[in-house]
């Protein structure tokens, strides 16, 4: 498998996604408590943390699924909270995989994947097909372009899902603990096909417990507890020098 | 003696040039289905707008709906066909089935638009979530994705409102509908013989009914992309 991807880079020396005290509320129950972050394009960043520590919340921010209460998000540079932002066209530009897959249910495989660029209007029909079917080969799910998702393994879904997130050629890509849900014998295929992902050039924020997948493939790392960032650092730092007591003791229990 | 019954009211001309009552019970059949379909129809559509507008963020959009489906549930289908034939068809010359039609459609949007949005709650949240991920706009994500499949686990809901609505058109003989019950009820007052007439219109009723549900169970079955079970 190989992902081939041209991950448009966007002009200038900016980052991708630059985030600055980001608050989230559910109630009156604070779950982002001041977030600062910043995505280089290209990086791919891992973000780990305990259950409930706010991962989800924070990429759901990203492409504005969850509204924030208060703080900045950049992403090429464009505000994305600021009041009159065309929500819809920033989400075509960020890809999301989800822990659950989320395919359309009442939808084949490739119309999964192509059902948003053509209904959107970004491919004609006949080109989104080609386009996802060279997807759905890359990612060796040439053989079930036409089944339904019910009939796909764990594994198989995801790769669909990131075929469908793929298939509107997004700067950015995020990932919600995407291996979570499968079968062990399953997970090596996902992550396979995130690797190509990472090497294509994709920008790409990931949530996961992957821990050898995060020290191999992420450029950096960063421990969210209790809604703040505890640790930001390089793979290699982080897994051997942790400087926050809540990293070590994470990690002490995880691996 | 049955066999005579059955011969007057069914295979006869009846009196006043009437045709025999196979005829009658034949085209009050029609007329049943012809209302029924058509008001189902119009009840799934505004039924559907309905439930959208229900489920809206706006206020000032769910509240009317909910008003409508208050005051439906609340009041009787006979008095609801009474108001839209004598008081809204008042001054329109406007033939029955269409006056039924309307009538028992309206109804109906309120029972169906509960059933939707029972339906579209029992789509899996994640399937709009990531059809919002995509950037597709609400109005293409519930058109294309959820209210598919909400249809699909409302069908056998649907088909039950189907059948509660044929049995309650047989209510409009009240306006002058010439439906089912109405032809029986003739039948059996020309020829002042209850059973057979009666009988009839029960055992054609029961039979739609009964093969209504076996259809949409049949129907069920095919959808190819069923949830997991
Ligand atoms: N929609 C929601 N409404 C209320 N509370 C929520 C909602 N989503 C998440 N939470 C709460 O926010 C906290 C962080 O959730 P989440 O971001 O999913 O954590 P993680 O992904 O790190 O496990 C949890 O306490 C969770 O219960
Ligand atoms: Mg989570």
């Amino acid at each position: 498998m190989s992902l081939a991807l041209h991950a448009s880079v966007p002009a200038g020396p900016g980052p991708m996604v630059k985030i600055v005290d980001l608050h989230v509320k559910f109630g009156r129950h604070e779950v982002l408590k001041g977030i600062h972050l910043e995505v280089a394009p290209r990086e791919v960043l891992s973000i780990v943390g305990p259950s409930g520590s706010g991962k989800s919340t924070l990429l759901h921010c990203v492409n504005r699924l969850q509204t924030a209460h208060r703080g900045h998000i950049w992403i090429e540079g464009v505000d994305i909270l600021a009041p009159g932002v065309d929500v819809n066209r920033l989400r075509r530009k960020v890809g999301m995989v989800f822990q659950h897959f989320n395919l359309f249910e009442n939808k084949t495989v490739l119309d999964n994947v192509i059902l948003a660029p053509v209904k959107l209007g970004l491919l004609p029909r006949a080109a989104a097909v080609a386009r996802g079917l060279d997807l759905l080969r890359q990612l060796g799910l040439a053989a079930k372009a036409q089944a339904w998702p019910h009939n796909l393994s764990g594994g198989q879904k995801q790769r669909v899902a990131i075929a469908r997130a793929l298939a509107m050629d997004p700067d950015l890509m995020l990932f919600d603990e995407p291996t979570s849900a499968l079968d062990p014998e399953m997970v090596k295929d996902v992550l396979d096909a995130m690797k190509d992902l990472a090497r294509g050039g994709m920008t790409m924020m990931v949530v996961t417990h992957e821990m050898g997948f995060a020290r191999e493939v992420s450029n950096r790392m960063v421990f969210l507890d209790e809604g703040l960032i505890v640790e930001d650092a390089p793979p290699e730092w982080f897994f051997n020098r942790p400087q926050n007591p809540r990293t070590k003791a994470f990690l002490e229990k995880i691996l | 003696m049955w066999r005579a019954r059955i011969q007057q009211c069914l295979l006869d001309p009846l009196p006043n040039g009437l045709p025999p009552g196979w005829r009658m019970l034949l085209d009050g059949l029609g007329y049943t289905l012809v209302i029924s379909v058509l008001a189902v129809a119009l009840g799934v559509v505004l039924g559907t707008v309905l439930a959208v507008l229900r489920m809206s963020r706006r206020g000032w959009l769910r509240w009317p709906a909910r008003l409508y489906a208050d005051l439906i549930r609340g009041t009787p289908v006979l008095v609801q066909l009474f108001i839209v034939n004598f008081i809204v068809f008042a001054s329109v010359q406007a033939d029955k089935w269409l006056v039924a039609t309307i009538a028992f459609g309206l109804n109906s949007a309120a029972y169906v638009s509960e059933i939707v949005r029972a339906g579209i709650q029992s789509v899996n949240p994640g399937q709009m979530d990531a059809a919002r991920s995509l950037g597709m706009p609400g109005a293409l994500a519930m058109r294309e994705i959820i209210l598919p499949q909400a249809f699909r686990n409302i069908l056998p809901a649907l088909g039950n409102e189907f059948v509660v609505l044929l049995k309650e058109t047989s209510v409009v003989g009240f306006i002058g509908g010439m439906d089912l019950m109405r032809m029986g009820d003739i039948i059996r007052s020309m020829t002042y013989e209850a059973y057979v007439p009666l009988l009839s219109v029960a055992a054609i009723y029961l039979v739609l009914t009964l093969g209504l549900s076996a259809l949409l169970q049949r129907l069920e079955g095919r959808l190819g992309w069923g949830r997991e079970r």
